[in-house]
């Protein structure tokens, strides 16, 4: 059973992951887990000290654990650049920053990295507002390319017809096929009857305006990054999938970094980068869960939250993991799962981390909407 | 011409209202903005928060603009902050008919205006109100309290549970932190709010600023009505005090000590784990209502353990708004239904 830390600056309370129990453990590695929190409070999400903050908690981490595989994610610039109108000399300086920060990481750990790039941020262009249909349109804080539009009207289909904006309307089981074709295997971990009807795809630069998405109108969103960069000396790939067989090959003889930074295209990559796939067709994933879930598994994942489904009809009386934002399954397939190896994850994009990676151990900032809550760490296992 | 919603008493001759949502035309005060909304979003009622108002509902959260309070600490400065008008191209028109059958299509309980100050937007949610009241949606709001009493009389009509906050006990603190001269005013909304409404109180609390104020506010809830919930929410640094420490958890747990022996329904919490969320039977102590806390704006009901609103231990009654009421009583329903 998972345990999770919380750590609210000076105040520390632990709870079991899946249930949200209170729940007591002082366990070698719960102890230690909770010892680097303390000794490192989140600076918050768009703080220019965030990026430092995961560098320096994962090497405190790795001190005491001596991890085979670490997972990272440097999430401030995108915050920032998501929710701030820069100057673009200094937008430039924050994406070059986070290259940094993830740098110093590799230089101080020794570890072989493969650096992955969620692709550039573009300004918006304009956005969609869908609150007037007489169905329902649904779309996320964090997605800007995608909206689930639920029992349309025909007077709803002439009106998204008629948006110049809208690059497609796909219809659920096309969109399905779209991806059975590419993953024979494709799970659909979510209630078929919650996704929505059809999937709006907004034109580059555009986004949506409905039920879900944020208070904060974005500056910036993600392009349309079909492909998006990677470095790493360990081989040649092709496709994001295709990045977890490649770590899993070459754990026996490495001690490996898997580091995400999030909102970084090519252009601040070292020219070694290869250009990876990165979805299927039209479908391309933002950072987000989607991202995070197909790296990690190496399979395609639009479908564990897919975008636009009505995530308040689940039974939220039954929902597990309190603490973990609307990620509500461990999914099997991740990359460290079943890895014999020690593994770690630290990263400030909030809540995905323990989630995403099957690590025995994570430390991530506990951050909703920038509001800075303080840290969490999960220990999967320390039986290692 | 002044502005009679809130207390301020805007001369609207001069122009706009200090919460720029209000105008003079043809010797009426108007609404600049009627209809717009800053969102209309489910969410648990425990994440308002409301923990003695009809449990484990689903509620649907909107919000306008503008603020008559100029909080430094406001976590919702981006949106309470700002000049209204400047925020109008993130707003949804919504007619009120539309906002309530947008609140049935998502399967919604009840409706809840929780971004900023209702007292700013009272026209607006009179209308709503009116369509509400024939889906038999009831209605609450988190306010400042710092309304007239022809507004408040008309707030009391419009919501039957409200959140209200008690930010200090002093006008030094109101002054300083909150930018008015007098709570008067505030304290009387609240002993009149309380003769019709669920009320519920919050009061942040900043270490060193007015957690010595704290008792003086329990004092306060305790001469109106003992059983009334009092949340003490943890100061989360933000808007211009964005630098200032977080208060120290077990030292502001401790200032709460001699309030709780004024009060049985004390919660402390606004940040992620909080222990001191679960409401436990007067009388005999027993847990009647488990929570999880996540922190601002993310609370959730965990277990209902106080069938028929008593302790299933010693059958005291606990005063709660309404019954326990399961998040998917109501599922969305299509556009074919609410039309």
């Amino acid at each position: 059973m998972s345990l999770a830390v919380i750590d609210a600056r000076e105040w520390q309370n632990r709870f079991d992951l899946e249930t949200g129990q209170p729940r007591k453990s002082d366990t070698p590695g719960v102890e230690m887990a909770a010892g680097v929190l303390s000794r490192h409070p989140y600076p918050g999400d768009v703080d220019e000290q965030a990026n430092q903050w995961v560098t320096d908690t994962a090497l405190d981490l790795i001190s005491h654990y001596d991890p085979d595989l670490v997972c990272l994610s440097y999430v401030q610039q995108f915050f920032s650049d998501r929710h701030f109108k820069h100057p673009e000399t200094e937008r430039e300086r924050l994406f070059a920053a986070a290259m940094a920060e993830a740098n110093r990481f590799v230089d101080l750990s020794g570890f072989t990295p493969v650096i992955v790039g969620t692709g550039d941020m573009i300004p918006l262009a304009g956005d969609m507002d869908l609150s007037g249909l007489d169905g329902l349109a649904v779309s996320s804080n964090w997605s800007a390319r995608y909206c689930g539009i639920h029992g349309p009207s025909p007077r709803d289909m002439d009106f998204l017809n008629s948006l110049d904006t809208l690059e497609r309307i796909v219809p659920k089981q096309e969109w399905i096929d779209l991806f059975q074709a590419a993953q024979p295997d494709l799970e659909i971990l979510q209630d078929p009857r919650l996704m929505p009807d059809f999937l709006a795809v907004a034109r580059e630069g555009q986004a949506f305006k409905t039920m879900g998405t944020t208070l904060r109108k974005p500056v910036h969103i993600p392009a349309n990054n079909f492909q998006v960069p990677v470095v790493t000396p360990l081989g040649i790939i092709n496709d994001l999938r295709e990045i977890k067989p490649l770590i899993r090959e070459h754990l026996s003889t490495h001690k490996i970094a898997l580091i995400l930074v999030e909102g970084v295209g090519e252009s601040f990559f070292p020219e070694s980068r290869r250009l990876v796939q990165n979805g299927v067709d039209w479908f391309c994933y933002e950072p987000g869960d989607a991202f995070y879930l197909t790296l990690s598994t190496g399979r395609h994942q639009p479908f564990a939250y897919p975008a636009g489904f009505r995530f308040f009809d689940k039974d939220a009386d039954a929902v597990k993991f309190p603490f973990s934002g609307y990620m509500d399954m461990i999914l099997g397939h991740t990359l460290a799962l079943n890895f014999p190896g020690k593994s770690i994850a630290v990263g400030n994009r909030s809540m995905f981390m323990h989630m995403a990676f099957g690590v025995d151990i994570s430390i991530e900032c506990f951050a909703r909407n920038l509001f800075n809550q303080g840290c969490m760490a999960v220990v999967h296992r320390d039986d290692k | 011409m002044k502005c009679q919603f809130c207390e301020r008493t805007c001369d609207l001759t001069k122009g706009r209202s200090f919460c720029g949502m209000y105008m003079e035309e043809n010797g009426r005060v108007k609404e600049r903005f009627p209809d717009q909304w800053c969102t209309y979003t489910p969410s648990r009622i425990e994440s308002v928060p409301f923990y003695h108002a009809y449990p484990g509902a689903r509620s649907m959260i909107i919000g306008t603009a503008g603020c008559n309070f100029r909080c430094r600490y406001c976590s919702n400065g981006f949106i309470a902050c700002k000049d209204p008008a400047d925020l109008q191209e993130v707003m949804y028109t919504l007619p009120a008919d539309r906002l309530v059958a947008m609140a049935k299509k998502m399967g919604c309980h009840n409706i809840v205006f929780n971004v900023n100050e209702p007292a700013v937007s009272l026209p607006s949610l009179e209308r709503v109100k009116y369509y509400a009241r024939k889906e038999e949606i009831p209605m609450g709001c988190l306010t400042n309290g710092y309304t007239t009493e022809s507004a408040t009389r008309l707030m009391m009509e419009i919501f039957s549970f409200v959140h209200i906050g008690l930010k200090g006990f002093s006008n030094a603190f109101y002054h300083e932190f909150v930018g008015i001269p007098d709570m008067a005013p505030i304290l009387r909304n609240i002993r009149m709010f309380a003769q019709t409404c669920h009320v519920e109180i919050a009061s942040p609390v900043i270490e060193d600023v007015n957690d010595h104020e704290l008792f003086d506010i329990a004092r306060f809830i305790h001469d109106i009505r003992p059983d009334i919930p009092w949340h003490v929410f943890r100061l989360l640094p933000e808007h211009h005090m964005k630098e200032s420490l977080y208060p120290n958890i077990d030292r502001m747990d401790q200032a709460l000590e001699t309030s709780r022996k004024l009060l049985p329904y004390i919660y402390f919490h606004n940040f992620v784990g909080s222990r001191w969320v679960n409401t436990l039977c007067p009388d005999c102590g027993h847990t009647v209502i488990k929570r999880f806390s996540l922190g601002c704006s993310g609370d959730r009901l965990d277990e209902f353990l106080a069938p028929g609103n008593t302790c299933p231990e010693c059958g005291t009654p606990i005063p709660i708004l309404g019954t326990r009421v399961a998040w998917n009583e109501k599922q969305s329903v299509s556009w074919e239904a609410v039309s």
